[in-house]
């Protein structure tokens, strides 16, 4: 096709992207699906329609073409297996004479590839692989893996030069790397590096060193009107050629080179602990910018994402790279690594992937939760050691972040500056770091004159680099603000599940940049450096009266319905019982507030939701932390994410919130950071409770998917052994049974409203949909006796616990001095009175 | 003893002793028989009383046998009189219980160990020109062809995507593998293969070919033939010699038509060019000897039907249920498809996952999930075994996975089946009543609608009398 390619540049990009496709298109069973997001743009581009077809009939075409040369292959090697497979026979393919050494099959069609992991070479091969690949599965004995554009561009970007990677690939694959394939890494990676982004008096500019690809650019019907009109050299690139685009100091660029260079160096002895397969190929591959002169155009600071998108379109995948030692025109920061702080080797692999060739990449690290993401993103920080800017979920982890900065490294406190709701503070120098948090940043419409001057002041910088935190959990459009008006050098996303049920992820890629390292869950738990952990899904059968309620009902009662079976609060009982008798230290989690507040006053525990106030949360945490007479705490949803509880050491799942595999993962990862991990034969505990017959089934398959693939094993608990003698155990009696059925039925709309208001970014909906809720709330039309509005029908007993967070108030007031004065006074004087 | 002989044992144990003394008379099945079906003891017993003239007490076997292991010489000698092979006198007052060898079976192992007499039973070796290109090589080739053809019927007799480039076994083969139900083509229950099917791929090759020839036997008479006829010739044939042509000549008629047959399973090679020899197989040499003589074709199966001793395992699964198989056996593929959700295969493996699906899938074909553990744990690759014995001899398959497939399978048995009695049309509403309340009285009332009339008790027998006596009245 390289005919094609020269006559029209659409028509190249157009079937590159097709074969993208075709080719990252994952199968139901992945978890993401990166890669297939073409269509998006498409969608979001509809006036091409006839490019589009054009486009269509060129994929259609190049699909055909492939599939006409696979069956001609194929059939020499059909046999009475073949039709189980379908397309995906390979049987064709020749497998190398010592392909017992060699670990890795490639599958010509998706580009995906499995690793045998005890391999004598799998070490190896699996660090290339997470390199180059995104990993799909990684469990005890054969991981898969799958090629994307993403993962290349990635790949390259680190300083993978293709041709050592279809060479590597080779050298580790049983069977010869198939044709397309090389084609898809070629044509994937041939252009990297040719356009870059860059950042300069906090005006962003498209760079490259051709001229010619410039001018193409400038004619793309998309990113053509999106330069910036009106500068003086910009009106003149409206003219023909190259007098259109501005050239700067060429001297300057090649200093830069130069220096870049002898920077690389030192940088390259740090990675010696690297991989010796990866440290071959971490050649610089900069050959492509020998060329003398560099040349940009300027666009406008909303334009970047889109200029992005339609470059990777086109098959110029655009670099962001920051040369933060060369870069005299923002001021140093003072700031370095305790000489205490140790990075774990994981966590050097990460920031080596970032910083491979010297200079800072956009990206984004997945390690799991209680792995030290933190650690990773101070570490960056202290290398760019620029201005910086970090992201967070919550004015919570805010100040968790800037304790974590004072902890690890050495920077003055007065240089790290906190802007939230209740602090607006601006650091004392010229350069510092902020902690803000997304809503804080993205925040519409009018604000408080100080936070406005605030914003002014973040706007008005250049920043060495932006840390954003539980990257996956904020929404896409947030991000386009939260990027487009903070002008930053590079990007590094923090997460540990790059996971979305409704797969925007996909536009992470061009908003930060691509995923540069992901962590092996099994392999850091084995190292001990996240707890191991002890995974059940226990069946709890629905008692009749509940499954017959529960098949009448809408599907909003029916989740009420299947998390209030009573036997799954007796298994709730029971768990926590064991587990508290074991010495545990026990999170529940319910999403529905409902159940939270039933579950938790019934059983006489602390609980804390949305509308738990500061003060209280603080209280109550502190008091599941230190006190050894609380040991279980109710959690509903916003105890998901970024809440750090070293202590807790099982965690049981009551509701959910339906399939959502990133909850799960993250909710397993409230258990990782377990303080006694490291005790010999420690197991952390995490029961996922489950009505059985229910849709929660079904919910309870897919959540799980993500951490099965990750190499976790739920195990199925059908009956908890001993569960009948427990003393005490409700809803042991029909009739105590009925009275909860009664309550959950009279459970009005509000009550079951598991909508969690709070200081919370994880379940954020966009502005759209929280309206369309809000409308919900309004007149209701019901059919029913009027001695059911009188409550004359549903007239029920509620047993009414003493909340539990109260009592811990009211042993917080007896702590008062003042009190304890007086108690004294009181006993003294009572004494006095015994004597006498 | 191998599973074979036990499923030969079972037939022939069956079997009136008149046809026992007919079989008998061809010394190549005695020999068989006691070559192949009698453990060590009663071979010993055999022997000893083979040149005896006079019959021996029973007082006097125990002497031969040590005190403390009485069970097994009184298990031999069972067995042993099951077969029609030793006559014991019964117990009397009088005299003492005496035992001898039956005189059909005696005269004819002594002419089968001995030599002598034209009964011809261990095959006339042809004298015409041998063909050339028979040798071994070749007959084990055609005996593996013929009989994975004949696997690959019974495993891919499932789903639609059948194809027929692999030559299926004769309209005959198949006929037979359907009235022994190891395959059906009752749509209703999905056709294809079916629990007994899924067993017998599951079995040794040898225990196969018996399963088969059994069957076999079994239909002999809807084929018009005699079932000992029939015997004795396949005894016949696991005392030929392999590699060696024999004559056709001196074949009985029924035996001339019944080795059309072995053609077809591949126990017996006609070469085209000349019709009147024949070459029995490895599958009909090693059919009266012991198992392991059979490795070489089995070993051209690919692991699939031998034991895991001898092969190696090849089947990994992950706690995520994917499952890697290192096999290129279109005939293991084939069985992997009955319960697993093939996704792609490469050159050397094939990788799929168990579903809940695949899992209901074989379970609807009548296999279990039992089977299906078995068939994966005993297949199951070096690497699972040796992460099992690191862990201390752990479960070789993650247990979550087991545990699963076993919950798939209970999910869909919650229907308990009370075996029982309906009552319906009931002259009228009071005959209904009455009888109804009666049997809730006596406490056999498992249902009952009342609109419809009808109810259903778990015993009859009380209520059958009320309704006579209500009749009476």
């Amino acid at each position: 096709m390289p005919a094609k390619r020269k006559a029209s540049s659409n028509v190249r990009g157009s079937t590159k992207i097709g074969r993208d496709s075709a080719v990252s298109t994952p199968g139901p069973a992945t978890p993401r699906s990166i890669g297939s997001s073409s269509d998006e743009y498409s969608d979001a581009e509809p006036s091409e329609s006839e490019k589009e077809n054009m486009k269509r009939n060129i994929n259609s075409f190049s699909v055909e073409n492939y599939k006409a040369k696979q069956r001609s292959h194929a059939v020499s090697g059909m046999d009475s297996a073949s039709h189980h497979f379908g397309a995906n026979d390979f049987s064709y393919l020749s497998l190398k004479p010592d392909h017992d050494n060699r670990p890795l099959w490639i599958d010509p069609h998706k580009g995906r590839i499995i690793l045998e992991s005890f391999s004598p070479l799998a070490t190896h091969a699996q660090d290339f692989l997470t390199t180059i690949a995104e990993p799909l599965s990684r469990p005890i004995f054969l991981h898969e893996y799958a090629l994307t554009p993403h993962s290349l561009y990635a790949a390259v970007s680190v300083g993978l030069d293709p041709k050592d990677i279809i060479n590597v690939l080779d050298r580790l694959s049983k069977i010869p790397v198939p044709d397309n394939i090389r084609d898809f890494i070629t044509s994937c990676t041939h252009s990297y590096g040719k356009v870059k982004l860059v950042l300069k008096d906090t005006k962003h500019y498209v760079e490259s060193s051709d001229p010619e690809m410039l001018q193409r650019l400038l004619k793309d019907e998309v990113i053509g009107p999106l330069r910036v009109q009106g500068t003086e050299e910009i009106t003149s690139a409206s003219a023909p050629k190259m007098a259109g685009l501005v050239i700067p100091g060429t001297k300057n660029f090649a200093g830069v080179q130069q220096a870049q260079l002898e920077g690389a160096k030192p940088k390259e002895g740090e990675n010696v602990q690297q991989e010796d397969i990866v440290a071959t190929l971490n050649e610089d591959d900069d050959d492509d910018e020998d060329a003398d002169a560099v040349h940009h155009f300027e666009i406008g600071d909303t334009a970047v994402e889109t200029v992005q998108k339609r470059c990777l379109e086109l098959g110029l995948p655009v670099l962001e790279e920051y040369d933060f030692r060369n870069d005299s025109h923002n001021a140093n920061l003072d700031i370095d690594l305790k000489p205490s702080a140790q990075i774990r080797h994981y966590q050097e692999k990460s920031l080596s992937k970032m910083f491979g060739n010297g200079r800072a990449k956009s990206g984004i690290i997945v390690l799991p939760c209680g792995a030290g993401k933190t650690l990773v993103g101070i570490t960056a920080a202290c290398t760019v050691k620029k201005g910086v800017i970090i992201l967070c979920t919550s004015s919570m982890s805010v100040i968790q972040w800037r304790q974590e900065f004072l902890k690890w490294s050495n920077i003055n406190p007065s240089d790290i500056a906190i802007f939230t709701s209740d602090n607006k503070d601006k650091f004392a120098r010229n350069t510092g770091i902020i902690v803000t948090s997304y809503s804080m940043v993205a925040q519409r419409g009018k604000r408080s004159y100080d936070s406005q001057k605030m914003m002014d002041f973040i706007q008005s910088r250049e920043w060495g680099l932006m840390i954003l935190d539980e990257v996956h959990v904020v929404p896409a459009n947030m991000f386009r603000k939260v990027t487009s008006t903070i002008k930053t050098h590079s990007k590094l996303g923090l997460t540990a599940t790059l996971l979305r049920e409704d797969d925007k992820i996909s536009d992470l890629n061009f908003l930060i940049g691509p995923k540069l390292y992901e962590a092996n869950w099994m392999e850091l738990a084995e190292q001990g450096h996240i707890a191991r952990v002890q995974c059940a899904e226990v069946w709890c059968p629905m008692t009749t009266e509940f499954y017959s309620e529960y098949l009448r009902h809408s599907a909003k009662k029916k989740q009420l319905i299947w998390t209030m079976n009573p036997r799954k609060f007796q298994a709730c009982q029971f768990l926590i019982d064991y587990h508290e008798k074991r010495g545990d230290k026990i999170i529940v989690f319910a999403d529905n507030i409902y159940a939270l507040k039933a579950y938790a006053t019934k059983l006489n525990k602390a609980f804390i939701y949305g509308e738990t106030g500061n003060a209280e949360r603080m209280r109550i945490l502190e008091n599941f932390q230190h006190n050894d007479k609380i040991n279980t705490l109710f959690l509903s949803k916003i105890g998901d994410t970024s809440l750090d509880l070293p202590e807790a050491t099982c965690l049981i799942q009551i509701s959910s919130h339906y399939g959502s595999r990133r909850q799960e993962a993250q909710r397993l990862g409230r258990i990782l950071r377990a303080k006694r991990r490291n005790d010999e034969g420690f197991n952390a505990f995490f029961y996922s409770l489950v009505s059985k017959d229910t849709q929660e089934m079904y919910f309870s398959s897919k959540r799980q998917a993500f951490l099965v693939d990750q190499g976790y094993a739920f195990k199925v608990i059908t009956h908890l052994q001993g569960i009948e003698d427990l003393p005490g155990l409700a809803f042991s009696t029909p009739s105590e049974r009925r009275e909860l059925l009664q309550n959950v039925l009279i459970a009005n709309d509000a009550d079951m409203d598991n909508d969690d208001k709070g200081d919370d970014m994880f379940h954020m909906m966009d502005g759209k949909s929280k309206a369309k809720a809000k409308k919900k709330a309004n007149a209701r039309r019901t059919a029913g006796a009027l001695s059911e509005l009188a409550g004359g029908q549903d007239m029920a007993y509620v047993e009414q616990n003493k909340s539990k967070n109260k009592e811990l108030k009211r042993k917080k007031g007896e702590h008062n001095s003042f009190f304890k004065k007086l108690q004294r006074d009181q006993e003294k004087r009572r004494k006095a009175l015994d004597e006498d | 003893m191998s599973v074979s002989s036990l499923a030969s044992f079972e037939y022939l144990e069956g079997l009136p002793g008149t046809t026992f003394r007919r079989l008998y008379l061809q010394p190549s099945t005695t020999l068989a028989i006691f070559r192949r079906m009698l453990p060590h003891l009663a071979k010993t017993f055999v022997m000893a009383m083979l040149y005896m003239t006079k019959p021996i007490p029973l007082t006097d076997l125990d002497l031969w046998v040590h005190p403390s292991s009485k069970r097994q010489p009184t298990e031999a000698l069972s067995l042993l009189s099951r077969l029609h092979i030793v006559h014991i006198t019964a117990r009397t007052r009088d005299e003492p219980q005496v035992v001898s060898l039956t005189k059909a079976f005696g005269s004819s192992l002594r002419l089968a160990l001995t030599g002598g007499g034209d009964h011809q039973s261990f095959g006339v070796p042809s004298n015409d020109s041998t063909t050339a290109d028979v040798d071994l090589n070749f007959l084990d080739d055609y005996a593996q062809m013929q009989w994975e053809g004949i696997l690959h019927f019974v495993v891919s007799s499932v789903g639609e995507g059948m194809r027929q480039n692999t030559q299926g076994p004769t309209p005959a083969v198949k006929q037979l593998l359907e009235s022994g139900n190891l395959v059906t083509r009752a749509r209703h229950s999905g056709g294809g293969i079916t629990q007994a099917g899924f067993s017998f791929l599951l079995q040794e090759a040898n225990a196969q070919v018996w399963t088969l020839l059994l069957l076999w036997i079994k239909n002999a008479k809807q084929m018009e033939m005699d079932s000992v006829d029939v015997l004795s010739f396949l005894f016949m044939l696991g005392s030929l010699e392999l590699g060696r042509a024999y004559s056709t000549t001196t074949l009985t008629d029924s035996q001339k038509q019944m080795i059309t047959y072995l053609v077809d399973f591949g126990l017996v090679y006609i070469p085209p060019s000349s019709k009147n020899q024949f070459f029995p197989t490895r599958l009909a040499t090693t059919l009266t000897s012991d198992a392991t003589a059979l490795r070489s074709v089995a070993a051209g199966f690919d692991a699939a039907h031998t034991n895991a001793a001898a092969q190696k395992g090849f089947i990994i699964i992950e706690t995520n249920y994917r499952l890697y198989a290192y096999t290129t056996s279109p005939l293991q593929i084939a069985v992997l498809s009955l319960f697993t959700k093939l996704t792609t295969r490469y050159p050397n493996m094939v990788s799929g996952r168990i579903t809940r699906e695949s899992i209901y899938r074989a379970i609807s074909h009548g296999i279990t999930s039992d089977q299906v553990i078995s068939y994966l744990s005993t297949h199951a690759h070096p690497q699972l075994l040796k992460a099992s014995a690191a862990h201390g001899g752990g479960p070789v398959l993650p247990p979550t996975v087991v545990d699963q497939i076993r919950l798939w399978q209970i999910e869909n048995e919650r229907m308990k089946a009370t075996s029982g009695f309906l009552f319906k049309e009931f002259e009228n509403q009071q005959e209904y009543d009455g009888c109804a309340k009666y049997a809730d009285e006596v406490g056999v009332l498992v249902w009952k609608s009342d609109p419809k009339r009808m109810f259903f008790v778990s015993r009859v027998e009380q209520l059958k009398d009320y309704i006579k006596s209500r009749k009476m009245k």
